[in-house]
C-alpha cells in the first residue's frame, strides 16, 4: 500500500516536472501573438497608404490638368460635385463663380474625378440653352424641360443667367474637369 | 497491481509529451508564417511610402508652378459680355460687380456698301492707357447711321467732347471702357463694341486699375 502511494507521489512530480518543462516552451506561442500585432499595424498603414496615394494621384492630375490649361487658349469648367460649385477659366484666372443644383439622378458618387468634354451645345425650341458633356450629364437652366432623348440623361441646373453666360463662352470641344 | 501503474505512468508521460510537441510547435509554425507575411507586408509597405513620398513632391513641385504662374496679388477686369457684368477680381476674390453695356450685336450697312457689326471682341487684353475726360474720335458708321457724309479722317469734326463719361480704359482697336449718357440701356446689348459703365462704377473701376492691367472679355 505504501509502495503504490510512492509510486503515485512519484508519478506526480514527475509530471509536475514535465509541466515546467512545457513552461520553458510556452513563451514561443507569445512570439505568435507579437507577429499577428505587427501583422495588424502593417495592414493598416499599407490601407492608409494605399488611400493616400490614389488621393495624390488624383491631385497629381488635377494639377496636370490646370498646368496644361495655363497655357491652353480655351476657356474651360472646373465644376466640384462635393460643394456643388463650378468656376470658369480661362488660363489661370477665374472669369465667373457659380452655384448648381444636382438633379436627383445625378451620379455624384459615381462620377470619378476627371476631365470631361463639351460634347453638344444645345438650345431647345424656346432658346433655352444646355451643355451637353457626352453620356455623363447636362448642364442646363433651371426649369428647362429635355427633350425626350435627354431625359433619361441626369443633369446639373444653373441659374438663367448663368447658362447664357456660360453657354456663350464657351464652345464645343471645351473642357471640364470634375472635382470633389 | 505494479504492472497497471506502470501503464498509467506511461501513458501520462506519452500525453504530456504529445501536448509539449503541439503546443511548441504549433506557435513555431505559426510564427514562421506570419514572419514571412510579415516580411512581404513590410517590404510592400516601404514601397507604398516610397511612392507616396515621390508623388508628394511631384504634386509641391506643380503646385509652386501653378502659383508661380497665378499672380495672386494682381487686379484684373471680367467682362461676361452675354450678362453684361463687369466684375474687378483680384485672385479669387470678387472685389466689385457692376453692370455695364456691351456690344448689340447688331449689323449694319452703309449705303456706299461698306458693313458694320457691332460686337465688343472677346479674349485677353491689357489696359492700354487710362484718359480723362475723354474725347470721341467719332468713326464712320457714327455718320452712316444718321446718313450724314462721312469727313476725312482727322477732321475736327469728328471730335466730340462729355460722350464717354469722365474717363476711360483703352483696350486697343478703338475699343475702349468708358462711360456713357445712355444709363437706363445699362445691362444690355446697346453699344457699338466699348464697354459702357455706369458714372460711379467708371470712377472706382478707372482708379483701382493701372495701365497693363489684364481685362477678359468673355
Amino acid at each position: 500500500m505504501r509502495n503504490s502511494k510512492c509510486e503515485a507521489r512519484n508519478i506526480r512530480n514527475k509530471i509536475v516536472g514535465l509541466f515546467l518543462l512545457l513552461a520553458v516552451f510556452l513563451p514561443g506561442a507569445g512570439a505568435g501573438d507579437q507577429g499577428s500585432g505587427e501583422l495588424a499595424a502593417l495592414e493598416e498603414r499599407q490601407k492608409s497608404l494605399r488611400s493616400k496615394i490614389e488621393a495624390l494621384r488624383d491631385e497629381q492630375d488635377f494639377l496636370l490638368f490646370q498646368k496644361s490649361m495655363y497655357s491652353a487658349d480655351s476657356k474651360y469648367l472646373i465644376l466640384n460635385i462635393r460643394k456643388n460649385t463650378g468656376q470658369l477659366k480661362y488660363k489661370n484666372r477665374l472669369l465667373k463663380d457659380f452655384h448648381f443644383v444636382p438633379s436627383k439622378n445625378f451620379p455624384a458618387g459615381a462620377l470619378k474625378p476627371g476631365m470631361l468634354v463639351l460634347t453638344k451645345k444645345i438650345e431647345d425650341k424656346n432658346k433655352r440653352p444646355a451643355l451637353m458633356f457626352g453620356s455623363s450629364f447636362i448642364l442646363q437652366g433651371k426649369k428647362r424641360k429635355p427633350s425626350p432623348e435627354q431625359a433619361k440623361l441626369p443633369y446639373i441646373s444653373v441659374t438663367k443667367r448663368d447658362m447664357r453666360s456660360l453657354f456663350f463662352a464657351v464652345e464645343e470641344g471645351a473642357l471640364a474637369y470634375i472635382v470633389r | 497491481m505494479m504492472k497497471n501503474v506502470k501503464r498509467k505512468e506511461k501513458n501520462v508521460y506519452w500525453l504530456v509529451i504529445v501536448i509539449m510537441l503541439t503546443m511548441s510547435y504549433a506557435p513555431a509554425r505559426a510564427g514562421e508564417t506570419s514572419a514571412s507575411t510579415v516580411e512581404e507586408l513590410r517590404a510592400e509597405v516601404q514601397a507604398l511610402e516610397q511612392e507616396a513620398a515621390r508623388l508628394e513632391e511631384e504634386n509641391s513641385g506643380l503646385r509652386g508652378m501653378l502659383l508661380n504662374d497665378l499672380d495672386n496679388d494682381e487686379l484684373y477686369l471680367v467682362v461676361d459680355t452675354e450678362g453684361n457684368r463687369l466684375t474687378m477680381r483680384k485672385g479669387n476674390e470678387v472685389l466689385h460687380t457692376a453692370v455695364c453695356g456691351t456690344g448689340s450685336r447688331q449689323s449694319m450697312k452703309a449705303e456706299t456698301g461698306t458693313k458694320w457689326y457691332f460686337e465688343t471682341p472677346m479674349g485677353s487684353f491689357k489696359v492700354l492707357g487710362k484718359e480723362r475726360n475723354p474725347v470721341w474720335i467719332r468713326p464712320d458708321w457714327s455718320y452712316a447711321e444718321e446718313n450724314m457724309p462721312v469727313p476725312p479722317p482727322g477732321d475736327p469734326d469728328r471730335i466730340v467732347r462729355g460722350v464717354l463719361g469722365k474717363y476711360a480704359l483703352i483696350l486697343g482697336n478703338g475699343y475702349k471702357i468708358h462711360g456713357t449718357k445712355w444709363k437706363k440701356l445699362l445691362g444690355t446689348h446697346f453699344t457699338h463694341g466699348c464697354v459702357s459703365l455706369g458714372d460711379d462704377d467708371l470712377e472706382l473701376v478707372h482708379d483701382s486699375v493701372k495701365i497693363g492691367t489684364r481685362v477678359y472679355l468673355y
